[in-house]
């Protein structure tokens, strides 16, 4: 699982059925790569959020019909760290 | 599994149901295996009690899901799984580490011998280095 912060949503009307009604987010990493993800939890641009892989996940949170192995587990309030995360997630 | 220090526990209310009351850790892996992401993190679900500065095991994939005791809060039943192994969890802490013995020759790792950079990422005293025989008396 893996820190990410919301770079903002995916639009694109012709996907596959099991994404019809599925929200998409583009997402960067703490380390600055970049993935997308199907989000449950309502998370919006700016927001960091948990993003877990694996088609177990998958099975577990959107349904296992779902075109996607990425999926937004949780929305970050802040993190209690030593260093290495962004100032704002500090608490 | 991986090697890593707890360098932060991170806190989130809105949270899949299946993730109510587990305990999430930011991790920095000693060593990262292949990661699918240029990140130098993971984030873990603890039910062991590992805290900020603790060395710990990681465990990644579908075992970390099984570890995880207790049943998750999410309602309704997901064909071929059992209730008590619902939760949407890829990695999980499965060991907090008390000392790592390294063998001198245990080979290198960009350059350096393996037994330096561990000797160094785990600073405080948890590493001993040395071939069969050659371990310290303490501990």
């Amino acid at each position: 699982m893996l820190l990410a912060r919301v770079v903002g949503p995916l639009w694109g009307t012709r996907r596959a059925d099991s994404l019809v009604g599925r929200k998409l987010l583009l997402l960067e990493t703490l380390g600055g790569a970049r993935l997308s993800a199907v989000d449950a939890l309502g998370a919006g641009p700016d927001e960091w959020v948990l993003v877990a892989h694996g088609s177990r996940v998958r099975d577990l949170t959107v349904g296992a019909e779902v075109a996607d192995k990425d999926i937004v587990v949780a929305i970050v309030d802040g993190i209690d760290a030593t260093d290495g995360v962004p100032t704002e997630l500090q608490r | 599994m991986i090697l890593g220090r707890v360098v932060g526990e991170v806190w989130a209310a809105r949270r899949h149901a299946g993730l109510h009351g587990q305990k999430l850790l930011l991790v920095e892996p000693h060593y990262w295996y292949g990661p699918p992401f240029e990140v130098a993190h993971v984030v873990a679900v603890d039910q062991l009690g590992a805290g900020i500065g603790d060395d710990v095991v990681v465990c990644l994939g579908e075992p970390a899901r099984q570890s995880i005791s207790g049943f998750p809060a999410s309602g309704g039943g997901v064909p071929g799984y059992a209730k008590s192994a619902m939760f949407p969890v890829e990695a999980a802490v499965l060991a907090i580490v008390d000392r790592v013995f390294v063998d001198a020759d245990a080979g290198t790792f960009r350059g350096q011998a393996l037994s330096t950079v561990l000797s160094s990422a785990f600073a405080e005293t948890l590493v001993s280095v040395g071939g069969p025989g050659s371990q310290e008396a303490s501990s």
